[in-house]
């Protein structure tokens, strides 16, 4: 843990009452690579201090890059002038305090990313590309990230985890075709890298390619794929202040049907199938948040401000001061849970229809209506009574959200642990869309 | 220092040292306001060793700090052993200091000051009635002082100083949420950074009208919930200066990105149809249109004197009548296409490598203006400010849509639309271009909220566009 304890409490000493802080210690380590060939190499560190002061329903907030008394004292002066400057706000609305006696879960650190190593990333990406061999072309990331967190307020609460995560990326073009993989984990260790080229080459394989169908057909979402919508769909409207604003779609309908039967949605900071971290930023304590059961609309995930949509409790789920994705609680872990079926049985069941392994750019459009535009990506593929029987060209689907939720026929047995720039981890397997709400321009 | 510390097989290096200043400052709809402050300092490291890269990046400017940034640079770049060949071109050797224009300094501006103009908009926008639900007015100042130095000789300082405001209104009944922002859209979330900036002091604030405009905005963002739907049809559309902005930044900005032709973004946000091959010959619009990116606009939020290679700022042509003719480029890939650096090179503080990125894209007017186009549609729709958009992994198919929309009936503008969208592919849509907005109506906007890279750098650009009006263009809800 590169952030002390002692200059933590010396900081909110400083700073005064009202005042929490959210720390981060980020430790990055980057190998990009493009057409087969290493173009960049990062190490990147730096601390992140933000401090929030709420004092009579005035509300400041700043951040600096050190622990530096001397800057704390310069940052807290800015922001106690502020205070003074701010008109009084409304009474605040009653929050549960943060809950000091909830023990910090233990997240497990990784020696393998700990003990980071650039020849380490170099050997990933031999081993891919020599398994690739000349005539495909590889381009993508290994990254190891090693963050330090505290969440300490002048309450006593202190919070404080290191979270280790290695992912590689690997994207493989031939004959102007691309298939891709991204496989991640808190332990490098777990990576199964030697499987990566197998993988791609299986997914670049040799079909011809079909001209475009039209109109509804069955999609079958493979895991990646499953990954942009479940995540899309649960950063769009299970958090508790869109349900409690009514901006959410499903606002209101707590307890009804919202999805198919086949649904089991649920976020787990603590699972480790996903990316686990134990406390949100205000340090709430990660808690598991059944939110559909068997397309029945459950629950949300909450922050202190609209925990009592959550029985009182906060979920865990506030997001940081400043996040580029928004100031209100939305999922951070979501697991989806697996069904029976292989990819084989659902390629079957899929018949006549497509086969979808990315969708990119997945863009919100209306957010009630839960209408989203994205397209594919990296190997597309057109299916006959439950066979591959071409690549399909690259597409566009503008489509309700909820429609497809609804339209889920079938569910993989096997999950992937993926993420998105917006979620910590995603956790999902392929999903069958039954024809009608994705229609083929 | 640091470059005095740097081994005997290090064929080039360069270092920046950048402290960046923010001030937020919000005012919601029923709250007191907002402050923020953030204050980043540290510098970032390259080194070319063997013809391999290696960046490293550190907040810790004690000796053990540069010592520890030293070591891991040279250590990446020495673990890819050797075997690469990067061609930088002329050197850049230039000494020299600059310090952007502005009037009046933002952050030597009263918090009163900025709290009293923002909830005056915020009274103003609240008189459209109880339908509007949230009320958003912001403005955000940011200041980078940057110190450049490589191994060839350069040493750069340059103060950049960006200024920005803007509103957004969301009204909703219940049934429907729609959203008004001022000046332009942005398409996310994020609280404040909003609205119109560039690189100007806080005289650029006082001249976007937040309070004259607000009531107005907010009485569309109510006007809008009971507004008829866009209807599906194949039509001429009109966009508004604003609204191509972001189309612009899509379809040629991302695009002509030279990184990108060179497949280095190939596992983030993709490739592009501008392949090296196809420069000079590829018809990308009508021969009305031209484009250009220029860091030498005064004022423009993507304007600098040097980029973070310190390379001069300079204009670029990337269209000609239509046809598809330059890239943007750093020194590196600006060498791997037998080129000289067009000065694109930037980086999001210190703690991020510099990728190629835009600085302002513009369009070269053409000789209609927005009267003249509505005046001569029979039928079609008037679109303007973004709300959101998407577009593949080639920069080809697109689909945009637009908070504002307006049916044209027989040359004159008729009744709101809700929920534009239209979708296209770049060619085709700007090849349907018939007709731009005069020098008149060219305008800058200031866009502080650019994505791109891995680690994800975010970069402050700007636009420079005018209206124009396409035929035969898909649009719908």
């Amino acid at each position: 843990m590169s952030i002390q304890e002692t200059q933590v409490r010396q900081a909110l000493e400083i700073l005064g009452e009202g005042t929490r802080l959210d720390i981060l210690g980020e430790n990055a380590d980057l190998l990009r690579y493009a057409e087969s060939e290493i173009t960049a190499q990062h190490s990147e560190r730096r601390l992140r201090v933000r401090a929030r002061i709420n004092r009579d329903g005035r509300s400041v907030a700043g951040s600096l890059e050190t622990l530096d008394a001397n800057a704390v004292r310069g940052l807290a002066d800015r922001l106690h002038s502020a205070l003074s400057d701010l008109p009084a706000g409304p009474e605040a609305e009653a929050e549960p305090d943060a809950d000091h006696s909830a023990p910090t879960p233990r997240i497990e650190v990784a020696a393998s990313v700990l003990e980071s190593d650039p020849a380490v990333r170099h050997r990933w990406f031999s081993t891919v590309r020599d398994g690739l061999g000349p005539a495909v072309k590889l381009g993508g990331a290994i990254r190891y990230d090693v963050l330090d967190r505290v969440v300490a307020d002048s309450t006593g609460l202190f919070r404080a985890e290191t979270l280790t995560k290695a992912s590689i990326q690997a994207i493989a073009k031939q004959d102007g075709r691309s298939a891709s993989v991204k496989l991640m984990h808190r332990d490098a260790d777990r990576i199964p890298v030697d499987e990566i080229p197998g993988r791609l080459r299986d997914a670049l394989r040799p079909l011809p390619t079909v001209e475009a169908h039209h109109g509804a057909c069955r999609v079958l979402l493979k895991p990646q794929a499953a990954n942009a919508l479940i995540a899309t769909y649960g950063y769009a409207v299970l958090g508790a202040n869109a349900y409690a604003t009514g901006r959410s779609a499903v606002s209101g309908r707590l307890g009804q049907k919202v999805a198919a039967e086949l649904v089991n949605l649920s976020d787990d900071g603590c699972d480790p199938d996903g990316l686990p971290s134990g406390f949100d930023a205000e340090g709430n304590v990660r808690r598991r948040a059944p939110l559909l059961e068997n397309g029945v609309l459950v629950g949300v995930v909450s922050d202190r401000r609209r925990a009592e949509l959550t029985g009182g409790v906060p979920t865990g789920h506030a997001v940081p001061d400043g996040w580029r994705f928004g100031g209100d609680p939305v999922p951070s872990h979501l697991l989806l849970e697996a069904g029976e079926s292989t990819d084989d049985e659902l390629l079957a069941e899929c018949g006549s229809g497509l086969v979808v392994n990315r969708l990119d750019y997945l863009r919100v459009l209306h957010p009630k209506e839960t209408l989203v535009t994205g397209t594919t990506r990296d190997a597309t593929y057109w299916a006959e009574d439950g066979e591959l029987v071409g690549w399909h060209p690259q597409l566009r689907f503008t489509f309700r959200m909820e429609d497809v939720m609804n339209a889920i026929i079938g569910v993989g047995a096997q999950r992937e642990r993926c993420d998105q720039t917006f979620m910590e981890s995603v956790v999902v397997p392929s999903l069958l869309i039954d024809a009608g709400p994705l229609v083929l321009p | 220092v640091v470059l005095g510390l740097l081994p005997n097989d290090v064929q080039y290096g360069d270092i920046r040292v950048v402290r960046r200043t923010h001030e937020q400052v919000l005012v919601e709809l029923d709250g007191p306001g907002e402050v923020n402050y953030d204050d980043s300092l540290g510098l970032g490291l390259r080194v070319l060793i063997g013809g391999r890269w290696g960046f490293a990046a550190t907040h810790r400017l004690d000796p053990q700090g540069l010592d520890a940034v030293v070591s891991q640079a040279v250590g990446q770049a020495r673990a890819a052993g050797g075997g690469g060949h990067v061609v930088l071109g002329a050197p850049v050797t230039t000494r020299d200091s600059w310090v952007s224009p502005l009037e009046v300094d933002p952050f030597a501006v009263a918090l009163s000051t900025k709290l009293d103009l923002l909830s005056a908009a915020v009274k103003e926008a609240s008189t459209a009635g109880p339908l509007v639900q949230q009320i958003e007015a912001s403005m955000d100042f940011y200041r980078d002082e940057k110190v450049f130095a490589n191994t060839e000789g350069a040493l750069i300082e340059q103060t950049l100083t960006e200024s920005g405001g803007g509103l957004m209104v969301n009204a909703g009944d219940g049934n429907d949420v729609q959203r008004r922002s001022f000046p332009q859209g942005v398409p996310r979330q994020i609280r404040g950074q909003r609205g119109d900036f560039a690189l100007a002091g806080f005289e650029h604030v006082l001249s976007l009208g937040l309070v004259e405009n607000a009531a107005k905005v907010a009485a569309e963002a109510v006007a809008l919930l009971t507004a008829p739907q866009c209807p599906d049809e194949v039509t001429t559309l009109i966009a508004g200066g604003n609204q191509l902005a972001m189309v612009l930044h899509e379809c040629a900005g991302h695009p002509m990105e030279a990184d990108r032709a060179l497949g280095t973004e190939a596992s983030l946000a993709g490739g592009t149809y501008a392949t090296p091959e196809r420069r000079g010959t590829f018809r990308w619009g009508t021969p009305i249109v031209s484009a250009y990116a220029d860091a030498t606009i005064p004022g423009a939020l993507g304007s600098f004197k040097y980029d973070d290679e310190g390379v001069p700022a300079q204009r670029t042509q990337l269209v000609k009548d239509g046809i598809f003719t330059g890239y943007m480029t750093s020194r590196e890939f600006a060498g791997a296409l037998g080129l000289e650096s067009t000065g694109q090179a930037r980086a999001d503080g210190w703690q991020r490598l510099p990728l190629v990125r835009m600085t302002n894209i513009c369009l070269e007017p053409g000789e209609s203006s927005l009267e003249e186009m509505i005046a001569g549609t029979k039928r079609g729709i008037l679109v303007d400010t973004n709300r959101g958009f998407s577009i593949d992994d080639q920069r080809m198919s697109f689909r945009f849509q637009t908070e504002l929309g307006w049916e044209i009936r027989d040359g004159k503008v008729g009744r709101l639309l809700k929920n534009c969208t239209y979708q296209s592919d770049t060619p085709t849509f700007w090849g349907s271009l018939d007709a731009l907005g005069g020098p008149d109506e060219w305008k800058v906007h200031g866009v502080p909220s650019c994505n791109k890279g891995e680690p994800l750098q975010v970069a402050h650009l700007g636009h420079g566009t005018v209206p124009g009006r396409f035929q035969n263009v898909q649009v719908g809800r």
